[in-house]
């Protein structure tokens, strides 16, 4: 038996990005997969990766303080670390670039770290991640998280195996609320009317209004903006659902009104049609719905993406396009013609990478330099496709470093080859 | 005094050396956190520059620039482990910018400079950039470090390091291997390579290096002259019966030059037990009495008391007894270290900086009280350590972490992301 450590620590969103990931392992012959993340999403990782042995620790800083938090941090994790240090990993996939995850990495040999490592006192960071440092000046390029994590396996699964290709459900209207950044959720208004247009266009039977306790007051809002016909049909159910009711739900739905959100990867998980909203700093390409059948709306402004930490000097301008009246037409015709400036919308395809996103309204200028850039990606991690253009040799010029050429003894072996 | 974190910067290789290791060794034995630049493992990279077959302007720019990574390897280091104090042995590898960088951001610096200031003169460039400089010798040094801008100059003698410099049984292998009646461990300087020939002979064996090139001395020399580990001139000191310590000059005219500086042989032998007759210092005085250590004056008055040595063993003994147990009581590293520090607490205004923080053992559940009074044991700290210096022992491990190490990074850096919050 070979056991494989995944170390997933951050939030809803990034435990289901994981998949791509977990599933490799698990499809590697006598494989024992493990997975570690906050104890707040130990539930959650039991109800969506049933096949693996999931080790949850403290790691996140709501619900802590004080000597409550010491005594979480010394006694419990203390005693997960020791089940994690007892079991003898082949690789240990160490993915989010935080301290919390440097510091998990010293219970393990160095040389089988990938990701973020620690080696006496270190920190060390890994050939693949610090790559993806490397271009995040082509962030408009992209590459789906999905596939970046499952990039540390040479062997990952082919990208359609990962999700269920979404078909409609049969019960109604799923909305997500709000999503963690408020600058990437569309307001009340806006959100009321672009549901009002999808429900009554869909003839929907049921509207399921999504969130956490904090969303409470926002659904109220939105059903009151609502025709009284669509407030008869819609329950609020922020703050009211568990991990499993929440999977119920958005399982159960025939289409999920989102902003990039970790019910929005949920519902992509379970095959349920995603039409999100993307703007601001979420940019699909990179965090988009993982599979087939889902549709997104990206803000195009050519300030984007931008980062959630910096206020934005422009009024919010990449918002202009979902608040167009045109918009409201646009989502029951999808003609290109019908579409408002500042928005390219898309529907999710796959390539030989994984997930990308193909336009059928407003135009994608980076489309052409995307398929290089993957291609570019795609033979770095396989050895095969690519060719030499003017646009490669930029990126190899500004991707491939010194230190990668001088010292990478084998430039496959953060790889796992 | 409160436990300090003190960064110990050694140089890339000679004499200091060895010192710097008593040194980190000594703060660490007395509570402090230690935190030691490895500067010899960079050595042989800056020796293989010497090997390149360039024009000597290319080579001195490529000497110069890795000289600066290294100095830049330092900062770094020091940003990381936030000392109280940075303190360089002599020919530690920071360059003037790293010292000014270092002043600029408060950063408590001190050099031992345990070298002979009349030949080794490049303190004259350094010495003023350092906040104290702790020197061997006394007058006219200190007026002339003075003159030059640096008014915190420490007379701070060599020492012994008693855990390792100590009397030790040898096997009989080694005993004959190290041992003679009459023995010198050191470099061939002039004074001593016509001194010594007047020891030929005696059961008279050298040892250390730079014997090349005298065909009088040279089957006296042991191991062809190879340099000698400092494991192996312990056993030397212990199977000697009568260790000769000629203090080093490069003039042949005065074999012996009653020079100021007490050289780290005097006390290395001293705390060993062993037997040793070392030439008159100017500075030898303050540090034995005249019963506690064998002196000689003249070439004469050495060979007359070796022969004297040989005949009174229970003498020697006794001289041997009271010159370790003065070197124990005075002349430690941790002694030497603790001068040091009371020195810069009284010359550098608000140092050290106090920072309210509680022993880690009072910030924690009663419940994880005896988990973690068995890491300060195992790590060696004492139980008024605060959480930060633990931390910073825990990370000081090398090789994967038991699961309460881990546990004691990850709370710390927890404590760093989210304290704000609460």
């Amino acid at each position: 038996m070979k056991h494989y450590l995944v170390i997933q620590l951050a939030r809803f969103g990034d435990l289901i990005q994981t998949k791509r990931l977990l599933a490799t392992l698990c499809a590697r012959e006598k494989a024992s997969v493990h997975l570690c993340v906050d104890r707040s999403l130990e539930a959650l990782a039991r109800l969506v990766y049933p096949q693996v042995t999931v080790h949850a620790i403290a790691a996140h800083g709501t619900g802590l303080k004080g000597s409550e938090a010491v005594r979480a941090m010394l006694l419990d994790n203390t005693n997960v670390f020791g089940d994690l240090k007892s079991v003898d990993f082949q690789s240990v996939y160490n993915l989010n670039f935080s301290p919390l995850n440097f510091r998990l990495a010293a219970l393990f040999d160095s040389e089988r770290v990938e990701g973020y490592a620690w080696k006496d006192g270190q920190e060390l960071t890994t050939l693949w991640p610090s790559m993806a440092m490397r271009w995040s000046d082509y962030r408009r390029l992209g590459i789906n998280l999905v596939d970046f994590w499952a990039g540390y396996c040479p062997d990952m699964i082919a990208p359609a195996s990962v999700n269920p290709e979404a078909s409609p459900k049969g019960g109604g209207i799923g909305v997500v609320l709000a999503g963690r950044e408020s600058r990437r959720s569309l307001p009340v208004g806006t959100l009321a009317r672009t549901l009002t247009t999808l429900a009554s266009s869909s003839k929907t039977i049921r509207i399921q209004l999504l969130g956490g306790a904090s969303e409470v007051a926002a659904g109220q809002a939105v059903i009151k903006e609502l025709p009284p016909k669509l407030q008869a049909i819609t329950s609020n159910l922020a703050g009211k659902t568990g991990w499993a009711d929440l999977i119920d739900v958005v399982g159960s739905l025939d289409m999920l009104i989102t902003p990039d959100t970790g019910t929005m990867h949920l519902a992509a998980h379970l095959g349920t049609p995603v039409r999100a909203f993307f703007l601001s700093s979420a940019w699909c390409f990179e965090t988009g719905p993982y599979g087939k059948g889902h549709t997104v709306y990206q803000a195009s402004t050519e300030c984007l993406p931008c980062l959630e930490i910096q206020e934005c000097p422009y009024e919010t301008k990449c918002l202009s396009g979902f608040n167009a009246p045109e918009f409201q037409r646009f989502l029951v015709t999808n003609k290109s013609a019908h579409a408002p400036d500042g928005m390219i919308a898309f529907h999710s395809e796959f390539d030989a990478l994984g997930q990308t996103y193909t336009s059928y309204a407003g135009v994608d200028k980076q489309a052409e330099q995307r398929i290089a850039f993957r291609t570019f990606i795609q033979q770095y991690l396989t050895g095969s496709g690519g060719d030499v253009s003017d646009f490669t040799q930029i990126l190899a010029d500004r991707i491939y470093r010194d230190r990668d050429w001088i010292t990478q003894l084998n430039p496959n072996a953060t790889l796992g080859i | 005094m409160k436990n300090l974190r003190i960064l110990v910067v050694l140089p890339l290789y000679g004499g200091s050396l060895p010192i710097g290791r008593y040194v980190a060794s000594a703060l660490k034995e007395d509570g402090h956190i230690v935190e030691v630049f490895e500067a010899p493992e960079f050595n042989s990279a800056y020796e293989s520059l010497k090997s390149l077959k360039v024009t000597t302007d290319r080579l001195d720019y490529l000497q110069n620039t890795f000289l600066n990574v290294v100095s830049q390897a330092v900062l770094a280091k020091t940003e990381t482990f936030e000392p109280d104090m940075v303190l360089c042995m002599a020919q530690a590898p920071l360059n003037h910018q790293a010292l000014k960088r270092l002043r600029r951001d408060g950063v408590t610096t001190a050099m031992w400079f345990v070298e002979d200031y009349r030949l080794f003169t490049y303190w004259k460039s350094f010495a003023p950039m350092y906040d104290i400089f702790a020197v061997i010798q006394k007058e006219p040094f200190f007026d002339e470090l003075t003159a030059i801008g640096q008014p915190n100059a420490l007379y701070l003698p060599l020492a012994a390091q008693p855990d390792f410099h100590k009397p030790m049984e040898l096997t009989s292998v080694e005993q004959r291997k190290f041992g003679s009646t009459v023995s010198f461990m050191g470099a061939g300087y002039p004074n001593r390579r016509i001194a010594f020939r007047e020891l030929v002979n005696h059961d008279f064996k050298i040892w250390g290096s730079d014997w090349d090139g005298d065909h009088v001395l040279e089957p006296l020399v042991q191991l062809k002259g190879a340099r000698v580990t400092p494991e192996e001139c312990v056993k030397i000191f212990n199977a000697t019966t009568i260790n000769l310590n000629l203090h080093s000059s490069i003039q042949a005219d005065e074999l012996v030059t009653y020079g100021d500086f007490v050289n780290p042989r005097t006390f290395e032998l001293a705390a060993c037990g062993a037997c040793q007759l070392v030439d008159k210092r100017s500075l030898l005085s303050e540090a034995f009495a005249e019963d506690e250590l064998a002196t000689f004056s003249s070439m004469k008055e050495l060979l007359e008391k070796i022969d004297y040595f040989q005949n009174k063993p229970d003498e020697c003994a006794m001289y041997a007894g009271k010159a370790k147990a003065r070197v124990l009581a005075d002349h430690t590293y941790k002694a030497r270290m603790r001068t040091l520090i009371d020195f810069t607490t009284q010359r550098i205004e608000g140092w050290p900086k106090q920072i309210a923080s509680p022993a880690a053992l009072d910030t924690i559940p009663p419940e994880l009280a005896a988990n973690i009074r068995s890491l300060l044991g195992k790590l060696g700290l004492p139980e008024n350590v605060t959480f930060d210096d633990l931390v910073w022992a825990v990370r000081q491990q090398q090789g994967t972490l038991s699961e309460l190490d881990t546990a004691v990074l990850f709370l710390d850096e927890w404590q760093k992301l989210y304290s704000k919050r609460h």
